[in-house]
């Protein structure tokens, strides 16, 4: 494996759950899925729309997120919202990424 | 009007998924495809290139599909794959053997040539292993797939296994070295019972009121006398693995050697029909005497090519252990 290629999975471990996150505190306000793929990914989480799509169901699927068909556009589109659970798991999440950001900070600095 | 390739793809995606999840699904993946083709054509490109581009981006429909409804794209996963091989070591240790012995001694006492029984044992002995390998890894599969499986598998701390968990008891014992005193007691004393009994047997006999024997009479002195030798040399050895505190390649292969020297023979004998009293169960069944005679000499012919087998097989294990 090269450098590059062992740098990208790390990453990619490295960043899996902040777009659960992500999602989690953008969806306070109802967002569809292409929006929501625009915004992430103009807010610095890199996300694909094949990671993402699935995402919301499961997130649905476990109660984190409510949906609704919107058709009052010429495309109708499915809405999501994060509900009450889900914002519990927000919290908890982003309280957790701020400890780890913390310990990360008191290791020995780089060289 | 001919489908679109938008079309096309939604209906490949939609084919794993379940019956009352497809109007929902598809209608939104259509949506989201829409959505990233306006975006693209937005931006100034024709619409056919803008919808290949957002497919192929997607990626293969079929993986879309599994990450939509949570379904396993392995056979067997991280969760069950050591359970699996687990077992199915143990039954490829156990299974095969079985049926092999099995298989022939059917083909032996049904009267097959050597060759047929090298055969069929042979091919039994592959059709038992893709059995084993076959049913074992279907079961896990379907375990897999389970229903409730999924929500399961994203909680990690989950305790509902099928079966305990891995606990610090489960840790291998240390093995036995076959070394020690008791093994050395137990050598000896299996040799001399062994050596009285074939002395009785030859000198008094088992059965009451006559003095039937149940090896050849023939055999005395002189075979006796040379099967008490190698009995003599196998309690030299006992002795020696037992100084040694363990067991050596060297010694292993002595052992083996004894083995052979006792089994070779045996087996010659019994096939010339030498080792074992041709008056025996004529006398003791007068009706099917002939036909239990050729049972038991199959049978005890096998029962002496088992026992050197394992024998050698045991010493090499142990050496192997020790070293």
């Amino acid at each position: 494996m090269s450098e590059t290629e062992a740098l990208e999975t790390h990453l990619q471990e490295l960043r899996r759950g902040t777009v659960v996150l992500a999602c989690l505190r953008l969806l306070r306000r109802p967002g569809y899925g292409y929006g929501l793929l625009e915004e992430l990914n103009a807010r610095g989480f890199d996300t694909d729309a094949n990671t993402l799509y699935p995402l919301l169901r499961r997130l649905e699927k476990q109660g984190h997120l409510t949906s609704e068909w919107n058709t009052d556009e010429a495309r109708p589109r499915k809405f999501y919202r994060t509900s009450a659970a889900g914002s519990r798991l927000a919290s908890a999440l982003t309280e957790d990424l701020a400890r780890v950001v913390a310990a990360i900070d008191a290791l020995p600095e780089e060289d | 009007m001919n489908a679109t390739l938008t079309d096309r793809y939604i209906d490949a995606a939609m084919r794993t998924v379940p019956e009352k999840q497809r109007p929902d699904l598809s209608a939104e993946l259509r949506a989201s495809i829409g959505d990233q083709i306006d975006a693209r054509t937005d931006a100034g490109e024709p619409h056919e290139t803008a919808e290949r581009a957002v497919l192929t981006e997607l990626g293969d429909p079929d993986k879309l599909a599994a990450g939509y409804t949570d379904r396993p794209l392995h056979l067997i996963g991280p969760r069950y794959y050591l359970d699996w091989w687990r077992l199915l070591k143990l039954l490829l240790w156990i299974v095969p053997v079985c049926a092999a012995f099995g298989i022939a001694l059917g083909q032996t006492l049904a009267g097959a040539t050597f060759g047929e029984v090298v055969g069929t044992t042979v091919a039994g002995i592959i059709g038992v292993v893709v059995h084993l390998f076959f049913w074992v890894t279907l079961v896990f599969a379907i375990l897999e797939r389970s229903p409730g499986d999924g929500a399961r598998k994203r909680n990690a701390q989950s305790k509902e296994e099928p079966w305990p968990q891995w606990t610090l008891d489960r840790l291998p014992e240390p093995r036995e070295s076959g070394a020690r005193l008791p093994d050395l007691i137990a050598s000896l004393v299996f040799l001399v019972l062994g050596a009285a009994a074939i002395l009785w047997d030859l000198l008094i006999g088992f059965v009451p009121g006559t003095d039937l024997s149940f090896l050849n009479p023939g055999l005395w002195p002189w075979w006796i006398a040379g099967l008490f030798v190698v009995m003599a040399l196998e309690a030299v050895l006992a002795f020696l693995v037992y100084r040694a505190g363990r067991w050596t390649v060297g010694l292993a292969v002595a052992n083996a050697v004894l083995a052979v020297v006792v089994a070779v023979p045996a087996l010659w004998l019994l096939t010339q029909g030498l080792l074992l009293n041709p008056e025996f169960f004529p006398t003791l069944v007068p009706d099917d005497g002939a036909e239990v005679a050729q049972i038991i000499v199959v049978l005890t012919g096998f029962g002496i090519a088992v026992i050197a087998l394992w024998d050698i097989i045991d010493a090499f294990l142990k050496a192997r252990r020790a070293g």
